[in-house]
């Protein structure tokens, strides 16, 4: 066949290098609407759910069992039953419904019937919920911050700059897992340095990320992934009870957390058990609820990739999203991985949790360059900060964060790599030089800092891990060192643990250290002039554009 | 069970020999290979021969004068189970473990599964020089030394070009897993 100009042109556009395929629902290769996901129901005898989706009690697995004994509000579920799916569905968007009657619903009814739900509606719909349903009023954001070098100084003076551009939660991991509490140590420096009150995590191997948690190097966790099928979770060495005993663990000491799931990963790991993505990631949230945790991460997260290769794959994560919501449980809503080659196509994909807002718009806004990002790459990486500040201007949208100066933003740089040179010095780690702290402070990434000797620094993490330091060691050093400003907040962030306030649903913290959450900023959202609005003050930092032209330069 | 697969320049040769015992020698290191691993899938994810992998990751255990042990996995398709008993069988406590896609850990015994030494999980970067890079510094490990880490590749694009393939071979691995079959020693030819 003679070629067409055009079409081969359009061959070779970004968004044909991305991996694309058809459904095939037998394995579990569908995103939502499966035939061979379950019909709604249940049956209750004497208070206990005795059949749920078509399944008797007897043929329970055990995330049924758990789902429906601790994750359904019985008392209610024969009412929330009998209501049509499709006028639950006009309820989501009917703006003189509100929200606190749709939770009620949603957390009296089974998985396939939320499910069931989400089938009735488009993906403005879906939007349109989502704003109303979010737990928490005021939207936020979260970062990821790591480098390829797993850089201590690099990641702190990260770290500073993103909490200084608004992020509530900061996440780290590492390349290499041995040097785990350094990163930890440089994010939670980092973070309190650039903004008091930002949260901090390191998301590791459970037992080295709960462990990092109680030493108080970190504030918050999420990598705490649940499944939506028995297999899945059993070959990840879990249990419904096993996860819901680790929550408690951070719970007893005063850290906040969320799971994390996302449609697509029970096909990933090669169970899906015939079902839909989106029915699936379905149970992982009643099963997030029934562990009685307060937050999800999900939005597909790793799965990304694969969920957005099939039909309605933007739409299922959507979806997914705003069930979360429905269920009052705080969203982190994904956005956190690179998927396309098309800027067209994940520009789009982040309108869809960006105009809405969710409790956090991204799981993982890349503050650093994409090919330092130890989470194979974000969907947005520190490039399209001026792409995401514009957006909000352009539609006077809080996506979470806010513009800052260049000046401010190497102070902040400078400030955190000095603080960890200092802590670094005075826990008798492998000295930070002056030439880091100055290149840490002007960096774009890892291959602008000069070298460290990793076998040395990993050697030096272990040890001190053995010696038992802890979060108030870091505290002294601080307050002894000059640094009393940053030694407060680190200080406050460890009372916060025994305040437990923040542990409430979606919860964060202002830089006053008040915490913000679903139970005292509630989304009553009841269509135009209701929920969260743009404040004045707000409004004027969210606008800055310190390129734009000012009348008074003419 | 044994399959040959002749192809165009290696034939890899992987075939069940005993169950697999704790090691007694100090000087070994575990291959884990996961249940499809030479004998479904013979390819890596980029279609490297299995065989110049493991050619690769034994020269380069034996470069620092230790030995490779194979064994494969059958009750798991996840690579930090597999490496995990890997690492508890080893007379070092040192594993390798590697899926047929060509994702690769190293393991040490006293770790929970998952975590790990070194974690090389872009398979679509590697190629058979890294895989002798690992091979040698498994075995530093297992000689109690504490070498530099292989240098760290990512490509934040590989899961978009790479996630269905990765999907697809890993049903392969799931059809080969057995919950109830013990790790077994393997024979290894390449």
């Amino acid at each position: 066949m003679k070629r067409s100009k055009r079409f081969e042109k359009l061959e070779q556009m970004p968004i044909n290098k991305d991996g694309f395929a058809y459904e095939w629902e037998e394995v579990g290769l569908v995103c939502m609407e499966s035939p061979f996901d379950p019909t709604p129901s249940l049956k209750i005898e004497n208070g206990i759910i005795v059949e749920m989706d078509g399944k008797e009690r007897k043929d329970f697995d055990s995330l049924d069992k758990f789902i429906a004994d601790y994750g359904i509000d019985v008392s209610y579920a024969e009412e929330a039953m009998a209501i049509d799916s499709l006028e639950i569905a006009r309820m989501l968007v009917d703006i003189h419904v509100p929200r606190e009657k749709i939770v009620k619903i949603c957390c009296a009814s089974s998985p396939a019937k939320v499910t069931e739900i989400m089938n009735h509606l488009n993906v403005v719909e879906m939007m349109m919920a989502q704003m109303k349903m979010r737990a928490r009023k005021r939207p936020a954001n979260q970062a990821h911050a790591t480098n390829l070098d797993d850089n201590p100084v690099l990641l702190c003076a990260d770290a500073a700059e993103e909490a200084t551009r608004g992020f509530a939660e900061l996440e780290t991991t590492c390349a290499l897992a041995r040097y785990a509490p350094l990163n930890a140590i440089a994010l939670m420096l980092g973070a309190q340095t650039g903004r008091a009150g930002t949260l901090n995590q390191c998301s590791m191997e459970e037992a080295t990320e709960l462990e990092l948690g109680m030493r108080g190097f970190t504030s918050y966790a999420e990598t705490l992934s649940v499944y939506g099928t028995e297999t899945v979770l059993i070959d990840g060495g879990d249990t419904a009870y096993s996860k819901a005993f680790l929550a408690s663990a951070y719970a007893s000491r005063g850290i906040k957390i969320r799971f994390t799931s996302g449609t697509g990963s029970e096909v990933l790991m090669g169970s899906a058990e015939g079902r839909s993505m989106l029915y699936l990631e379905v149970r992982c949230l009643f099963l997030t609820k029934a562990c009685g945790v307060q937050g999800i991460q999900n939005g597909s997260i790793n799965a990304i990739p694969l969920v957005a290769a099939l039909p309605n794959g933007f739409r299922a994560m959507a979806a997914e999203c705003l069930i979360a919501s429905m269920l009052n449980i705080e969203v982190a809503s994904g956005n956190d991985t690179a998927f396309t080659h098309s800027d067209f196509r994940r520009g789009s994909k982040l309108m869809m949790q960006f105009m809405p807002g969710t409790d956090f718009v991204t799981s993982g806004y890349g503050g650093i360059p994409n090919f330092d990002n130890v989470f194979a790459g974000s969907n947005e990486d520190c490039d399209d900060y001026d792409d995401y500040y514009t957006l909000q201007r352009d539609m006077k949208v809080d996506g979470g964060i806010v513009p800052v100066k260049e000046e401010d933003a190497l102070a902040a740089r400078n400030k955190a790599a000095k603080i960890i040179q200092c802590v670094f010095a005075e826990l008798g780690l492998p000295e930070i030089t002056d030439e880091e702290v100055e290149a840490a402070t002007y960096a774009y990434s890892y291959k602008d800092m000069p070298p460290r000797n990793k076998a040395e620094d990993m050697k030096a993490a272990t040890a001190m891990m053995d010696k038992g330091t802890n979060g108030f060691d870091i505290v002294r050093i601080l307050y002894e060192n000059g640094f009393e400003d940053v030694a407060h907040r680190l200080m406050e962030m460890l009372k916060q643990r025994v305040i437990g306030d923040y542990l409430h649903t979606s919860a964060i913290f202002d830089e006053e250290f008040r915490v913000i959450s679903a139970v005292n900023d509630r989304n009553d959202y009841m269509g135009p002039g209701t929920g969260y609005r743009l404040s004045d003050e707000r409004w004027a930092r969210l606008k800055e554009k310190y390129s734009a032209l000012k009348p008074q330069d003419i | 069970m044994t399959e040959a697969i002749n192809q165009d320049h290696a034939i890899l040769e992987v075939k069940e020999w005993k169950e697999a015992l704790p090691g007694q020698s100090a000087d070994e290191v575990v291959i884990a290979l996961s249940p499809a691993f030479g004998t479904q899938l013979t390819k890596s994810i980029i279609d490297i021969d299995l065989g110049t992998i493991l050619k690769e990751l034994c020269a380069g255990i034996e470069e620092e004068g230790m030995k490779p042990r194979f064994i494969k996995v059958f009750n798991s398709t996840d690579l930090a189970i597999i490496a995990s008993q890997g690492s508890r069988l080893s007379g070092s406590g040192i594993c390798v473990g590697m899926q047929s896609r060509g994702t690769t850990v190293i393991h040490q015994r006293d770790l929970v599964p998952l975590d790990n030494l070194e974690l090389f999980p872009q398979a679509p970067l590697y190629d058979e020089k890294i895989y002798r890079k690992i091979g040698r510094n498994a075995a530093k490990y297992a000689k109690g030394e504490n070498p530099e880490p292989v240098e760290i590749l990512n490509d934040y694009m590989v899961p978009s070009k790479y996630l269905i393939k990765s999907t697809l071979m890993h049903f392969k691995e799931g059809e080969m897993m057995d919950k109830s079959k013990k790790a077994m020693d393997m024979k290894v030819e390449f």
